[in-house]
């Protein structure tokens, strides 16, 4: 249990310290959770005029929908890039700033500034630096060989979206890979240092290890990310576009329910993120804790 | 209702000069820009020239986000007395009983009395219910059309095209030399909806929705197919410059000739004017003789204002007054002139003739004449539930075709099943 | 040895630059005139305009009626970080403390309760949250953008886990009775969380500013606008066709991640030790 050995006995001023944070968890999330749930079965009209019970029909109709089945395989597949690159580059300058001896907290500030940005606005950004009228990138990029289209062109579009996205996402994983180096005590490295003289070989077979507990929290940090923080930036800098190609599970919700007022289809997908989240958590939980060891 | 007291506290403070009486009235639209400011103009003219009434325009971004932010506000009890609501969100708004009040009735209750003759004949309609009643007042009524540049067409020494078959010959002269043809920025609007109004076509069941909920949505037809196989093979031929589904993304190369004609709205000849520093001319939207060789009227586009229901009769009687002054043939000369959206009452239209505009900028008349020619069976307009998601599927669909991710006919196939998803869904929630 | 040291170096430069340069680049061009933009492009050096997009950035809107100033918004924004911040330090640190120090009945229950709404974002509770909001009457209203953005529990657990670590020896010490219950809380549990309350502060600032979707969904009147929603009108002007003034435009991107990363930068310590206490 929680709780610390030594309390005060009973009486009714602990629940004065914890309704105010209880009934904002039961208005604000609760109350809306479960009424997504119930919207969820409901065909309603967008007006809110009239409404009927139908079922799981907005789960069916989700389901059979080729859009939404190539939705939530770009969502799994861009998360997956996105975390893989935001990683590897965080683990590449966490460890080279582990290695330097003056000046780490320097590059420390000069890593994770950007932590600060919000996504929409790290979308609007980009959207201008990869403008084909003012922007820098596509002409770069045209000066290779490469007919840099993000508006029409899909791959395109789901490149740019990952870098940014990327961009966006390394200072977070660089403050858990340098605090996590930083946590290996110096008896480990010089024992390590003493061992194998080969500084890759040091890092994969004993530095590595240790920072594995460390990475695999990452993981889920950056699937979360990826899935429900990337809205602002995908908002701005391609609405999903072109031809849906970069539309995520969370724009989706966003599309259906904004733009085209259908409330039962949008709280269906909502449900079905929530059972994504659920999933991921319990893996992380069972599966992923266990096999790390600490 | 506290907040609407609280908020008239503030503006008599702010306004101390101001009656006790002074209704305010709140007037939610997607006009960005240039048309904001215009709008911001006309707002405030209005509350200058009485003391009884004030409107307070509040701009809601995309006529998407507006549309939302009104569905969004109504379902909270805060709807808008006025709200601007675009041409494919229109039928959204008009089947559902209860949520707008008429703009027919609410002038008639008021006293001001309302003639549907004094409206243009193109826009009578389009945002009417099936007894020819009208539902919005047409307020920014455009209709796409056809911007050329005069000094690009006639390097290559051609006219801009009456039919798609004469566009072929001249795309051809202008890739001689170089100069790709054409881009246009609204696939959905201009070459689906007006494709069929310009040639007569059917779009649904229910005469195209005007006398019931449709369920079919005729996408799939020959004609539209054979029309996106030829824009395919334009844009592969170097005719058609592609740059996605964003409106100002394809309107930027026309601007900086990089193309040298665009399709774009009648209301984008005031900001044109102001972007460019070409000669550039304008004409009505192409259509394909072997279709239709008695090709006709185009839709209005753009939107119109709604009331909504559930306000008190002296907020009405302020709606009233305001739309009062919104149809007078002054403050639509104004508009027509500041902007480029048409006319709406025929009073306007004589006024802006009348006031010799036409002979300096006949460039200005283009829409309104486009909108005056002969209609058919199905130029009335259409009227389709959750169409705003039928249009992403549009935009989503074409750029698949254009970037061969997909063939025309698949495209359509898409569509028309996205659509009349929408539609069946959407007939199912109107009681 | 020196040589790799140096290439040790040169990445982490490479990385530096790579974060910076798009923001140097905005940052660089918002100095120069629109007309240059329009011509030439992003700009990599700065400009002979100096810092006067930024003024008219303060006091002129984009797209919308002026009430939504540059300034107005960035006033919102920090109304919107700060009370986000301050509202859920209060809120986790009384819960946390309750869940600590006293022996409630269904403990275990409302330990559930609260750590489940780690589970679910707002982004995927957004429509029904929107509803409720509406059904109150927050439309438009700080503390309607603020509450719901506070109904997630990660600083609760965040000042939990801290409270346990506070030595026993105190409780014991201080000999507290129930009527010394906010005497304990206040004259010995804030002080002793002050630099836990710093790292939180900043994080959950930087949370609350950088809201986007929600501000979007809740605020309809301009007078409510926080300054990140408010940069999304410079992109209705450019997807219609319009042209900004792109200085202007570009100054108030600037002016929207300015006053989070200054924070990040000042108080990198604090923000260093929030984030990876935050996402334990």
């Amino acid at each position: 249990m929680a709780t610390k050995r030594v309390q005060f006995s009973h009486s009714p001023i602990p629940y004065l310290f914890i309704v105010p944070q209880l009934a904002i968890i039961a208005v604000f999330f609760f109350w809306p959770a479960l009424q997504a749930l119930y919207l969820s079965f409901m065909l309603e009209d967008p007006w809110g005029l009239s409404s009927q019970f139908v079922g799981f029909e907005n789960y069916v109709e989700l389901f059979s929908s080729s859009e939404y089945l190539s939705t939530f395989a770009f969502t799994l597949l861009y998360s997956s890039i996105v975390t893989v690159f935001s990683l590897g580059v965080a683990l590449v300058l966490a460890v080279k700033a582990n290695a330097i001896l003056r000046g780490q907290s320097t590059y420390q500030l000069l890593l994770t500034w950007v932590y600060a940005i919000a996504p929409a606005a790290a979308g609007i950004m980009a959207y201008f630096i990869f403008n084909r009228n003012i922007g820098v990138v596509p002409e770069f990029l045209n000066s290779f060989g490469w007919d840099f289209r993000p508006d029409t062109n899909s791959f395109d579009a789901t490149a740019m979206v990952i870098l940014v996205s990327v961009w966006k996402q390394v200072p977070v994983n660089f403050v858990f890979f340098l605090a996590g180096l930083n946590s290996i005590s110096k008896s480990v490295r010089e024992a390590a240092q003493m061992d194998c003289e080969s500084d890759s070989r040091r890092f994969w077979t004993i530095t590595f290890p240790l920072l594995a507990p460390t990475a695999f929290f990452l993981l889920v940090i950056n699937i979360t990310y990826a899935f429900f923080e990337t809205f602002g930036l995908i908002d701005t800098l391609t609405q999903g576009r072109p031809g849906g190609s970069t539309t995520t599970l969370v724009y989706k919700v966003y599309q259906d329910g904004f733009i085209g007022a259908d409330l039962g289809l949008s709280s269906a997908q909502s449900v079905v993120l929530m059972l994504l989240v659920l999933l991921l958590t319990f893996v992380q939980f069972k599966f992923i804790e266990r096999k790390v060891h600490y | 209702m506290k907040k609407q007291i609280f908020r008239s506290i503030a503006f008599l403070g702010m306004f101390s000069s101001a009656a006790m009486a002074t209704t305010s009235i709140e007037w939610w639209h997607g006009m960005g820009g240039n048309l904001g400011e215009t709008v911001n103009k006309m707002a405030e003219e209005f509350n200058a020239s009485q003391s009884d009434y004030r409107v307070v325009p509040i701009y809601k971004g995309t006529y998407e986000e507006t549309m939302t932010a009104g569905i969004s506000a109504f379902r909270a009890g805060e709807a808008p007395h006025i709200i601007q609501i675009f041409d494919a969100g229109a039928a959204t708004l008009m089947n559902a009983k209860g949520a707008a009040k008429s703009v027919q009735e609410i002038m008639i209750e008021n006293g001001y009395g309302f003639d549907i003759e004094d409206y243009v004949p193109g826009v009578r309609y389009f945002y009417g219910d099936d007894k020819g009643n009208m539902i919005g007042m047409p307020f920014n009524a455009s209709t796409p059309v056809l911007y050329y540049n005069k000094e690009l067409l006639a390097k290559a020494g051609v006219q801009p095209p009456k039919t798609w078959e004469e566009f072929e010959g001249i795309a051809k002269k202008l890739k001689a030399k170089g100069i790709a043809a054409f881009s246009q920025s609204h696939t959905p609007w201009i070459f689906f909806e007006n494709f069929h109004s310009r040639h007569n076509i059917m779009m649904t069941d229910q005469n195209n929705g005007f006398s019931g909920l449709p369920k079919k949505l005729n996408y799939n037809n020959k004609h539209l197919a054979m029309h996106l196989t030829k824009m395919k093979e334009w844009k592969d031929k170097g005719y058609y410059n592609y740059y996605g589904s964003n409106w100002g993304d394809n309107q930027t190369p026309f601007e900086k000739q990089e193309v040298a004609m665009w399709f774009g709205s009648s209301g984008s000849f005031g900001g044109l004017k102001k972007s460019t520093d070409f000669d550039f001319g304008t004409t009505y939207l192409p259509y394909w003789n072997s279709v239709n060789k008695d090709a006709g009227t185009t839709f209005i586009g753009g939107a119109a204002l709604f009331s909504m229901a559930g306000h008190s009769k002296a907020e009405y009687k302020a709606v009233a007054a305001f739309f009062d002054y919104m149809t007078k043939p002054e403050t639509q000369y104004f508009w027509h002139k500041e902007t480029g959206y048409v006319p709406i009452t025929t009073a306007a239209y004589e006024l802006a003739k009348k006031d010799g505009y036409y002979k300096a900028n006949p460039d200005a008349e283009v829409g309104i004449l486009q909108l005056s020619l002969d209609g058919g069976e199905w130029t009335k307009g259409y009227r389709m539930g959750f169409y705003p998601q039928t249009r992403e599927s549009i935009y989503r669909e074409i750029d698949r075709v254009m970037s061969d991710k997909t063939s025309v006919d698949n495209a359509l196939k898409a569509i028309v099943k996205d659509g009349e998803k929408n539609l069946s869904r959407f007939a199912r929630t109107v009681k | 040895m020196r040589q790799e040291k140096l290439f040790d170096h040169a990445i982490l430069w490479v990385g530096v630059v790579f974060l910076l340069f798009p923001v140097w680049l905005l940052f660089a061009s918002s100095t120069h005139t629109t007309e240059t933009i329009i011509k030439e492009g992003l700009q990599f050096l700065p400009g002979g305009e100096g810092f006067g997009a930024y003024a008219t950035a303060l006091t002129s809107s984009i797209g919308g009626t002026e009430i939504a100033t540059g300034l107005r918004m960035t006033i919102n924004s920090l109304i919107m970080g700060i009370g986000f911040a301050v509202g859920k330090i209060v809120i986790a640190m009384c819960a946390a403390y309750t869940l600590v120090y006293f022996r409630i009945p269904m403990a275990n229950f409302l330990f559930w309760i609260i750590f489940s709404t780690l589970l679910l974002p707002l982004e995927v509770r957004i429509v029904p949250s929107y509803e409720v909001v509406s059904q109150l009457g927050l439309l438009n209203s700080y503390t309607g953008l603020i509450l719901p953005l506070i109904a997630s529990a990660t600083a609760t657990f965040y000042f939990q886990q801290f409270f346990k670590t506070v030595p026993e020896e105190l409780l014991e010490a201080a000999q507290l009775d129930n009527a010394n219950a906010f005497k304990f809380f206040i004259d010995i549990l804030v002080p002793l969380s002050k630099t836990m309350m710093a790292a939180m502060f900043i994080i959950m600032f930087v949370v609350g500013w950088n809201q986007y979707l929600w501000p979007i969904m809740m605020t309809t009147e301009e007078a409510y606008y926080t300054i990140v929603m408010g940069i999304k009108n410079v992109l209705s002007v450019v997807r219609e066709g319009r042209i900004p003034e792109y200085n202007v435009a570009f100054a108030m991107i600037i002016l929207a991640m300015l006053p989070p990363v200054a924070v990040v930068i000042l108080f990198q310590r604090w923000f260093i030790q929030g984030l990876v206490e935050s996402e334990k």
